[in-house]
C-alpha cells in the first residue's frame, strides 16, 4: 500500500527526554507503524513502555523537555512534523482526535457538556452555533446518553464516570475524524460500562470509515475490539500481527509473558517470566528484552534484533521467535 | 465454632445535607468469613463494596445491623483502633504509591504498625526481617523509598505492612486494579501463598473478576447495596443464577478473540442512583426478566444449592434459559495448550 492510501504512516520515530547530567532517555526508539482506513490497531504495553509518548508524538504534543529527534509522521500523505502550527491546529480535533482517560479532568467543569461538544464543531466545521448545537445533540444520542435534550445542559459533575467518558468520545467523533487515538480511554470504567463504550467506539469508527489507534495495557480488550495488535516494549514495537494470528500464535517471548499473566496458572507464568530481582537495565547492547527473557541466548546480549516478518503480515523483533506449534 | 467475621443485616445510609435525601449505600447485607477463607465482594462502582469494607473495619458506624469479629461486636466506638483489636484486622489499599509515606524507607514502613503493639526495637526488627523474607524483598530494598520501586513492588510492601502484625483478617480494597497485568499476577500469587502460610482470612473488594475467580473461596455479588447472589467461586462462575451476575460475568473480556462474550442476557444502561431507591428488586429497571411483581416487591434471598443464595423471583427461569459457560475455565485450558510450547 502506498503512503497516499494510508491514514497514518509513522516511520523511524525517535523521542528523547533529556536527563540532568546523563544521556537522554529514549522513550521511543525507531517506531514504524502504518494504519490503513477501517483498521483498529491495538497498541499494547506496560506502564513506561512508550505507548502514550507515541500517541503524543503523532499529535505533535510531546510534552517539553521531550523532543522528537527524528522520524516521519505522515497523515493521509501529509507530513505532520513539517506542517506549521496553524495548519496542524486545523487538523487536530477535526481529522485526528484523541480520547484520553479520566474524563472528568478532560472536560471543562464550568461549561455544560452540550456546549463543549458544540464548540468543537463550531470551531472546525464553520457551521452556525445553532447547527453546532444540533450536531452536539445528535452526538449525545449516538453515544446513547439517556435523555440527551436535558443532558445538553448538564455540567460534567452531574454525569457518572461512564457518561462523562461517552461525552469525551462524542467530542472526539463529532467532526468525523479520520483517525481516532484512544489512550487507555476505558481503563477507569466498570466492566459492564466498558463493554458498552467499546462497542460504541467500534461501531462509530466503522460507520464513519475512520481508523483507530487503541492504546491499552490490557491485552484482553484488544482481542475483542481490534483488527491488528502491536506490542510495544521499551520504546520499540516487538511484535505486530492480525488479531487472530497474534492470539493463536504469539511469537515474541514478551507477548507470551503478557498473555501468560492472564492465565492464573503459576507454573505457566513461571515458564515465561524471569523472577523479579534478576532484571537489570538493558543498556544499549543487544535486545532490550533480553534481561527479562526466558529464551535468552548469548547472541541476544550483543546483537540488536530487527522487526522482521516471521509469517505473512506477522512481525517480531526477536532472534529466536516462538514459531513452532503443535 | 463461631465464624471469624459475621455481618448481620448491615444497613448504611448517608444523609445528603440540606436536601432531606438519603444515599442508601448498604441495604440489609449479611455475610460471614471463616478463618483462612477468602470472600470477595464484586459489583460496579456505587454498589456499596467499599462502604461494607469500612463498616467491617469500624471506620464508619453502621446505621443498623451488627458486625461481630471473633464473636465480639464491632462498631459504636469499637474499631480496629481498639486496644484488643489492634493488629488483628488489617487493610490494603488500591493505590500503592499514594498509601505509602514517601519519606519512609520500606523497612520503616513495614515496622510502623508494630510500634502501636508495644513491641521493642529488637522484636520489631526481627518481625520485619521475617516479613521481608515472606515477600521476597532483599535487605537492600528495605532501605529504598517508595519512588524508587515499581508499582508492583510498592504493593508488595503495602501487603507486607498488613501482614506484619499477623492479622486474622485483611480487607483488600482493589489491591490489583492500579497494576500492570504482570505485576497483578505476581500480587495474586503472593496473596494466595501468604494465605496458605499464615492462614489469614481475606475480604477482597474488587471489580477485577478474573482475579476474583482464582483467589476466592466464595463470592458475593453486590448490586445497589444488596447482595443479589452468593456462592462458592467455581459454582458462581460456572452457573450464575441471578440476571445481574450473568450480565456482569458476560462483560468480562479475556485475551482470546475466540472467547466471544456470549450470553442470552444483556444488561442495558447503568447502575441507577442509590438515592431514594424504589421498592422492589433493585435490578428491575435493567433486567430482561422483570415483571410487575419485580417492580413492587423486593425478592427474598433463597437457597438454591449448597451455600448458594440468590435474590431473584425468576432464578428458575434464568437457570432454564441461560447457557453461560465458565469462560475463565475455558480460557485457562486454552492458554495452557497455547503457551505450553517453546520455552526452554
Amino acid at each position: 500500500m502506498s503512503g497516499e492510501d494510508l491514514i497514518l504512516d509513522v516511520a523511524d520515530l525517535w523521542v528523547a527526554f533529556p536527563s540532568y547530567r546523563a544521556a537522554p532517555v529514549h522513550a521511543l526508539k525507531g517506531v514504524d507503524l502504518q494504519i490503513a482506513p477501517g483498521a483498529m490497531i491495538g497498541l499494547v504495553g506496560e506502564s513506561g513502555s512508550g505507548k502514550t509518548t507515541l500517541a503524543r508524538a503523532i499529535m505533535g504534543l510531546v510534552p517539553p523537555p521531550g523532543v522528537v529527534e527524528r522520524g516521519r509522521v505522515l497523515f493521509a500523505g501529509k507530513d505532520l512534523r513539517r506542517m506549521d502550527a496553524e495548519a496542524r491546529r486545523h487538523l487536530l480535533g477535526r481529522e485526528i482526535a484523541m480520547v484520553i482517560p479520566n474524563p472528568r479532568a478532560e472536560l471543562n467543569p464550568v461549561i455544560p457538556v452540550g456546549r463543549q461538544i458544540a464548540n468543537v464543531v463550531f470551531h472546525h466545521l464553520g457551521v452556525s452555533r445553532k447547527e453546532a448545537t444540533g450536531v452536539a445533540l445528535d452526538m449525545l444520542r449516538a453515544v446513547r446518553i439517556p435523555d440527551p435534550e436535558r443532558r445538553l445542559n448538564a455540567y460534567p459533575h452531574e454525569l457518572s464516570g461512564g457518561m462523562a467518558q461517552r461525552v469525551v468520545i462524542a467530542i472526539a467523533l463529532a467532526c468525523s475524524p479520520k483517525l481516532v487515538i484512544s489512550d487507555d480511554a476505558t481503563s477507569g470504567l466498570d466492566v459492564t460500562v466498558q463493554a458498552q463504550v467499546l462497542d460504541l467506539l467500534r461501531s462509530m469508527v466503522q460507520e464513519k470509515g475512520a481508523a483507530t489507534l487503541f492504546i491499552t495495557r490490557d491485552v484482553a480488550i484488544t482481542a475483542h475490539f481490534c483488527t491488528r495488535i502491536a506490542v510495544i516494549y521499551a520504546g520499540q514495537l516487538v511484535e505486530m500481527a492480525d488479531t487472530r494470528a497474534f492470539f493463536a500464535r504469539p511469537a515474541h517471548p514478551y507477548s507470551i509473558m503478557l498473555l501468560a499473566a492472564f492465565s492464573h496458572n503459576p507454573a505457566l507464568r513461571a515458564r515465561w517470566t524471569r523472577a523479579a530481582g534478576e532484571i537489570a537495565d538493558a543498556a544499549g547492547e543487544g535486545c532490550a528484552f533480553a534481561q527479562r527473557c526466558v529464551r535468552r541466548q548469548p547472541r541476544c546480549l550483543t546483537d540488536i534484533p530487527t522487526l522482521r516478518a516471521i509469517a505473512p503480515g506477522h512481525l517480531a523483533r526477536c532472534h529466536y521467535p516462538v514459531e513452532e506449534r503443535q | 465454632m463461631t465464624a471469624l467475621l459475621e455481618v448481620n443485616d448491615l444497613v448504611k445510609r448517608f444523609p445528603i445535607p440540606g436536601s432531606g435525601k438519603v444515599v442508601q449505600a448498604v441495604n440489609d447485607v449479611s455475610l460471614t468469613i471463616e478463618r483462612g477463607e477468602t470472600l470477595s465482594l464484586v459489583g460496579e462502582s456505587g454498589s456499596g463494596k467499599t462502604t461494607i469494607g469500612r463498616c467491617v473495619l469500624g471506620l464508619i458506624d453502621p446505621t443498623a445491623g451488627q458486625i461481630r469479629f471473633d464473636g465480639r461486636a464491632m462498631g459504636r466506638g469499637r474499631s480496629i483502633r481498639a486496644r484488643d483489636l489492634r493488629g488483628r484486622i488489617q487493610l490494603v489499599f488500591q493505590e500503592p504509591a499514594e498509601s505509602l509515606d514517601p519519606r519512609m524507607q520500606m523497612g520503616e514502613t513495614l515496622a510502623e504498625p508494630l510500634r502501636y503493639l508495644g513491641m521493642n526495637r529488637a522484636d520489631r526488627e526481627q518481625r520485619v526481617r521475617e516479613v521481608a523474607e515472606h515477600l521476597g524483598l532483599s535487605e537492600r530494598m528495605l532501605a529504598l523509598y517508595p519512588t524508587e520501586l515499581s508499582a508492583g513492588l510498592q504493593q508488595r510492601v503495602g501487603i507486607g505492612r498488613a501482614i506484619v502484625t499477623r492479622p486474622e483478617l485483611i480487607v483488600l480494597d482493589e489491591p490489583t486494579s492500579a497494576l500492570d497485568p504482570t505485576a497483578r499476577a505476581e500480587i495474586v500469587d503472593l496473596l494466595i501463598r501468604l494465605q496458605g502460610e499464615l492462614g489469614t482470612a481475606y475480604l477482597l473488594i474488587s471489580h477485577d473478576l478474573s482475579t476474583v475467580r482464582f483467589i476466592s473461596h466464595r463470592v458475593a455479588v453486590l448490586y445497589l447495596g444488596t447482595i443479589v447472589e452468593e456462592a462458592e467461586s467455581e459454582r458462581l462462575f460456572a452457573r450464575p443464577l441471578h440476571p445481574y451476575s450473568i450480565g456482569l460475568l458476560a462483560s468480562v473480556l479475556l485475551p482470546d478473540p475466540e472467547l466471544k462474550r456470549s450470553s442470552s442476557i444483556s444488561l442495558e444502561g447503568e447502575i441507577p442512583s442509590p438515592i431514594d431507591l424504589p421498592p422492589g428488586c433493585p435490578l428491575a429497571g435493567r433486567c430482561p426478566f422483570a415483571d410487575a411483581r419485580c417492580h413492587k416487591e423486593r425478592p427474598p434471598v433463597v437457597s438454591v444449592g449448597p451455600r448458594h443464595l440468590v435474590g431473584c423471583f425468576h432464578h428458575d427461569r434464568v437457570a432454564a434459559l441461560d447457557q453461560t459457560i465458565d469462560q475463565f475455565a475455558r480460557f485457562q485450558e486454552e492458554s495452557n495448550r497455547l503457551l505450553s510450547v517453546g520455552a526452554d
